[in-house]
């Protein structure tokens, strides 16, 4: 909300208060001030001043040299403007003048010429943004003539009111909580000039159908307005805060809206036909609002309706087939108290929102309404002539929204944390608050709530006002670390981040994709999930909460191809959300890594290292913390996702850590990757099952071990498992351990058969007791080997 | 005899000024001091050495010998020095090292949100957290926030077709928490990601990170979330940071407050940051709280507490002076780059 300070003064004297110190004094109420514009000059020092001659500056094309008359004689001031002609009266700053933005004018030389101030655009003095040229003033003003009495200078704050304080949304509601904090009186109210008001003009049949939704209407007769432009006085304190001026009677209710919060509506009452109902909408309801939209409304909208068709949205707009114009002599000035969800229901319904229903959204104070329509109709007479009637048509009662309130004040001083606040300072403050004590003990105050503070309803929403009122300074720092046991929430937390730092040290950056992801993204889901659509996403590009991290590492992976990037290592720790056949959903925490391109970063070592293949992402996760005594068997999976090739389960037992796959080439080309691209995915939860509890020691061994090497040729697809299996099967009691070492094929069957391959394993034998001799190794080797021939389709070189 | 020593030993020292490596050294020492060796051989004519000559040839013998034997025992240091310096023979130090795998870096929001967890863990507080679809119940009803509450519309929440939606904020944590707790007090944090149906621009993502904490006790006051706050942000910014609390406005604190830091930015005069909201519970979560767990354990008449909530991608930005939110999301990895330890 805009607020005037000239406006602001009017009913409470700041001139005390520098802009900074109000705009702390808002701050700490609670008022946020997002923004200060100050507008025209608040020092004398910049005048009225008149261009008598000018020639070109001697040193400089753009700047002239002009001889101006200030009033008190003739100075010479070079300036860069090109829009006057000898004659125009121009603001001119003297020298000492501190213009807004804090610009100080001083003598100088521009140029080496004299300069003895500054003659200034609107732009410079704080009004407007025009930059163009000096601001030309009207030829009739006086030479000599202090510009802020030409145009008063103000001050706009920028406020945002929170939602619980409906009552700070005008002048006079400001005034009085700035009133509260500093202990300044609220000037009295102003006299209108109040004309004659004769008894009631005609009668007027008032229905409200819909008491619960409008408790309280009302409504005036004025009869032989003059509607025209409004006199300058109140166009400006409208422009003042950013309204356009209208009319005197549409601006008359703007005033007061700004002025007090009571919102208002006129209506042409020569344009109602008969007694004005306040009632539900029907169904379907057509309604052309003074914006000149059409809106179609529903039954629990509420409209004001003449005996034909409804004549405005109730709170939130007027229609404009009634609305008042030039052409307007008799009006019927609305003033009501509609209820707030009402109000509210309807404007989101309609995406129609006015200065009038924000506030009665929020809640305006009901004890204010008919002083809202006597100061309307005051300003009417006043400003647009007519007779109005003295007597307010009134339906319903103003609801009562406010009561007692009983505060334990010991309790205020618990929570706080604040026990030397005494009851004599609780008491001042919730006084100059507006509050009346009616009773109090030592340790209890009970309080009437005035009816503009609809928010004060517990004894905790006082509490609130003191705190607020005190501020945090008077509030003692005080910290107590409790100690509370960890708990598994913690313990995934801290493996997750030995994940993330494993990574990060075998050169993965860490990537945060967002969570929705695009329909168009689901085909690049590994893991065969499904995720959860949003019923109202933004955009395309965010439908579905994401069922796997995968595509987004996918996108990262293309936007960093595109950027140049020729190696990708990219990891992302994160959680997924999978829809359940029963309609539920789970979310689960999961690893996903994306690498392509070269295995290390180019150096002087090596220009362009070889391009990551699968075994290097396996590498990846079999040395990821977790799983360092996990034996991980990979398992294709029946059908691979069309995005991909060669998926596989990851299972580790009977457990499935997750899965790996390449990407497909088709996909890759998509992104336009210029290496193979692999991608894997693992359930953070089934990492850290291999991780549980801490280590056991095994005794070392006391006797040196000794190793044989085995080569053999298989069939080209017989796969490493198999064989890994084998050697792991086998209960020769010296031979402890088995390692492959090679694997040969040769593509162009030179060197072995297209179909065949050479693999080489080094097998290790030793004994807990002794140092072996070399006869018992060699015969345990051969029992080996004889049993692979055996049990697999290999031939043993020898 | 004598004469013969002497000359003995001029050859020995020259040939080993002459001999080049480790083979030459040992042919040195094999024809003086090995068995067929000059030495040896002069050394069994002692014998025949008239007694009184005996213990000067004697002596003169040994000279001989140990002056082969050290003249050979240095000669081989300098040459295993000779060599040792030739292995370093024009190795350039000033290159780059091998890079290895190289590496990479932790996503900065992961690195601020870990920095927070940390400096709250050592206050005491410990983790939790709760689901990301969420129902309306967690998310606004328990939380005091009015059923027309502007957030609750299509227009600012992501909803699921059943009802349920993306939370708005990690506050909802604090309900599941509470919902949870067998006893008082209740000292946690809650990061987390948070949905609002924002258009993405330099300032907003639909997805953000936050975190939120709570303290629930019997006799928290706003002392304790003074104290705790002020702590916490001086840990990230720097001891000597200031700190203010101004009067705000939310359903589910009373009083409430927003926090803001004061800070420099590049070249210009330091200025007040908005950086998170908290306040003490209010009453009414309690008894939402109470209402479905089925029984009084957070008595609205006893028991306090504080909660606090802040943006962690905000954080990230005001602390790496980032001037796009939407870096954080698009993972280029030049940015990510910059935040490698």
């Amino acid at each position: 909300m805009q607020v005037s300070l000239s406006w602001l003064s009017t009913h409470l004297d700041l001139s005390s208060y520098t802009v900074p110190q109000l705009s702390d004094l808002l701050t700490f109420a609670g008022v946020e001030v997002e923004g200060i514009e100050e507008r025209g000059v608040t020092t004398d020092k910049v005048v009225v001043a008149q261009i008598e001659s000018f020639v070109q500056h001697p040193n400089a094309d753009k700047l002239s040299v002009c001889q101006v008359n200030d009033g008190t004689g003739i100075r010479q001031i070079v300036c860069g403007a090109k829009n006057f002609k000898a004659g125009d009266k121009v603001p001119l700053a003297l020298p000492g003048a501190v213009l807004p933005g804090g610009f100080t004018i001083k003598e100088g030389k521009l140029r080496d010429v004299a300069s003895l101030g500054m003659m200034c655009s609107g732009k410079e003095l704080g009004l407007g943004e025009d930059h163009s040229g000096l601001l030309i003033l009207d030829a009739e003003t006086t030479i000599g003539t202090p510009f802020n009495q030409l145009v008063p200078s103000d001050v706009v704050f920028d406020l945002e009111i929170t939602p619980n304080r409906p009552d700070l949304l005008s002048h006079l509601g400001l005034a009085r909580e700035l009133s509260a904090l500093t202990g300044m009186p609220l000037k009295g109210q102003r006299d209108y000039n109040k004309t004659s008001t004769p008894t009631k003009l005609e009668t007027l049949n008032l229905k409200l159908e819909t008491p619960s939704a409008c408790p309280l209407y009302t409504a005036r007769l004025i009869k032989g307005v003059k509607v025209g432009p409004s006199p300058e006085w109140l166009r400006r304190r409208l422009e003042s805060i950013g309204l356009r001026p209208i009319n005197s009677i549409v601006d008359i209710t703007n005033f007061v809206m700004m002025e007090m919060g009571q919102s208002l509506h006129c209506f042409d009452l020569d344009k109602l036909s008969g007694s004005i109902v306040v009632r539900n909408a029907s169904e379907g309801e057509q309604m052309l609002a003074l914006d000149g939209q059409s809106y179609t409304l529903l039954a629990d909208d509420l409209v004001i309706a003449d005996q034909k068709r409804a004549v405005a949205i109730a709170g939130v707009m007027g229609g404009e087939e009634t609305g008042v114009t030039e052409a307007t002599t008799n009006v019927l000035l609305e003033a009501a108290w509609f209820t707030p969800s009402n109000i509210r229901r309807t404007s989101r319904r309609l995406g129609l929102s006015s200065d009038s229903s924000y506030r009665f959204e929020r809640g305006i104070d009901p004890q204010q309404v008919a002083g809202g329509s006597e100061l309307a109709t005051k300003l009417i007479l006043s400003i647009a002539g007519g007779t109005a009637e003295d007597v307010l048509h009134v339906a319903g009662e103003a609801p009562a929204l406010t009561g007692e309130v009983t505060l334990d004040e010991d309790r205020a001083r618990k929570l706080l944390g604040t026990p030397d606040l005494t009851g004599d300072e609780i008491h001042a403050i919730l006084e100059k608050l507006g509050l009346g004590k009616k009773a109090a003990t030592k340790h209890e105050s009970r309080w009437h709530i005035p009816s503009y503070r609809a928010d004060l309803q517990r004894p905790v929403d006082l509490i609130e006002e003191i705190a607020r009122v005190i501020g945090l300074d008077r509030v003692p720092s005080k910290m107590t670390a409790v100690a509370v046991p960890s708990d598994a929430t913690d313990r995934a937390y801290d493996f997750a981040m030995t994940i993330r730092q494993a990574l990060v040290n075998r050169g993965c950056f860490e990537a945060q994709t967002l969570r929705l992801i695009a329909d168009a993204q689901l085909p690049d889901t590994l893991g065969g999930g499904t995720g959860v659509a949003v019923k109202n996403p933004l955009s395309e590009d965010h439908t579905t909460l994401r069922p796997s991290i995968i595509p987004g590492l996918i996108a990262t992976a293309a936007l960093n191809i595109r950027q140049g990037a020729d190696r990708l290592r990219f990891f992302e720790l994160g959680r997924v959300f999978l829809k359940l056949p029963n309609g539920n959903s789970r979310e689960e925490e999961r690893l996903a890594i994306l690498i392509s391109g070269p295995v290390s970063p180019s150096s002087w070592h090596a220009r362009t290292p070889q391009a990551a293949d699968i075994h290097e992402l396996m590498g990846i996760i079999t040395h990821l913390p977790g799983l360092s005594r996990v034996s991980i068997e990979p398992k294709a999976v029946k059908e691979s996702p069309a995005n991909f090739l060669l998926t596989s389960e990851l299972r580790a037992g009977n457990r499935n850590l997750g899965w790996i796959a390449q990407l497909h080439p088709s996909r890759a080309r998509d992104i336009s990757a210029r290496h193979p691209v692999y991608v894997a995915e693992l359930l953070l939860s089934a990492l850290r099952q291999g991780s549980t509890g801490p280590a056991k020691f095994e005794e070392l061994p006391r006797f040196p071990g000794m190793t044989r090497d085995v080569a053999m040729e298989v069939p080209a697809d017989l796969p490493h498992a198999k064989v890994a299996a084998f050697f792991a099967s086998q209960k020769e009691p010296l031979f402890i351990a088995s390692e492959v070492f090679d694997v040969f094929t040769d593509p162009t069957g030179q060197k072995i058969a297209k179909d065949r391959k050479s693999i080489a394993w080094t097998l290790t034998y030793r004994s807990p007791e002794k140092t072996l001799e070399t006869a018992e190794v060699d015969a345990a080797h051969q029992r080996i080997l004889a049993a692979l021939e055996k049990a697999l389709p290999a031939t043993v070189r020898r | 005899m004598l004469s013969q020593l002497d000359s003995l030993k001029t050859d020995a020292l020259a040939a080993l000024v002459a001999a080049q490596d480790e083979a030459a050294l040992e042919a040195v020492r094999v024809n003086f001091l090995g068995k067929k060796g000059s030495v040896t051989a002069l050394s069994q004519g002692m014998k025949d050495v008239p007694v009184d000559q005996k213990k000067e040839v004697g002596a003169k013998l040994n000279d001989v010998r140990t002056a082969i034997t050290d003249g050979i025992e240095s000669k081989k240091l300098a040459l295993q020095a000779a060599l040792d310096a030739k292995a370093v023979e024009g190795i350039d130090i000033t290159l780059p090292g091998r890079p290895g795998t190289g590496n990479g870096a932790l996503h900065p929001l992961t690195q601020i949100r870990d920095l927070a967890i940390r400096t709250l863990r050592r206050l005491g507080f410990i983790l939790a957290e709760g689901p990301e679809i969420e129902t309306e119940f967690h998310c606004f009803d328990a939380l005091n926030t009015p059923a027309d509450h502007p957030a609750r519309n299509e227009k600012d929440t992501f909803y699921l077709p059943d009802g349920r939606l993306l939370r708005t904020h990690t506050s909802s944590v604090q309900i599941r928490t509470m919902e949870a707790a067998k006893s008082l007090p209740i000292r946690i944090i809650a990061p987390g990601a948070a949905y609002r149906r924002d258009e993405i621009d330099a300032t907003h993502l639909s997805v953000f990170n936050q975190l939120e904490g709570l303290y629930v006790s019997n006799d928290v006051s706003l002392a304790d979330l003074k104290g705790t706050l002020e702590a916490f942000f001086r840990e990230i910014f720097g001891p000597n940071t200031a700190v203010r609390f101004r009067p705000h406005f939310f359903p589910f604190t009373e009083p409430s407050f927003e926090i803001d830091v004061k800070l420099e930015a590049k070249g210009k005069d330091a200025r007040w940051i908005e950086i998170a909201g908290c306040g003490m519970v209010d009453p009414a979560v309690f008894t939402a709280v109470n209402k479905s767990r089925g029984d009084n354990l957070f008595d609205p008449e006893t028991t306090t507490g504080f909660a606090f909530g802040l943006g962690l991608d905000r954080l990230a930005m005001i602390l790496h002076s980032i001037t796009d939110i939407r870096h954080l999301i698009e993972n280029d990895v030049r940015f990510l780059q910059q935040f490698a330890a």
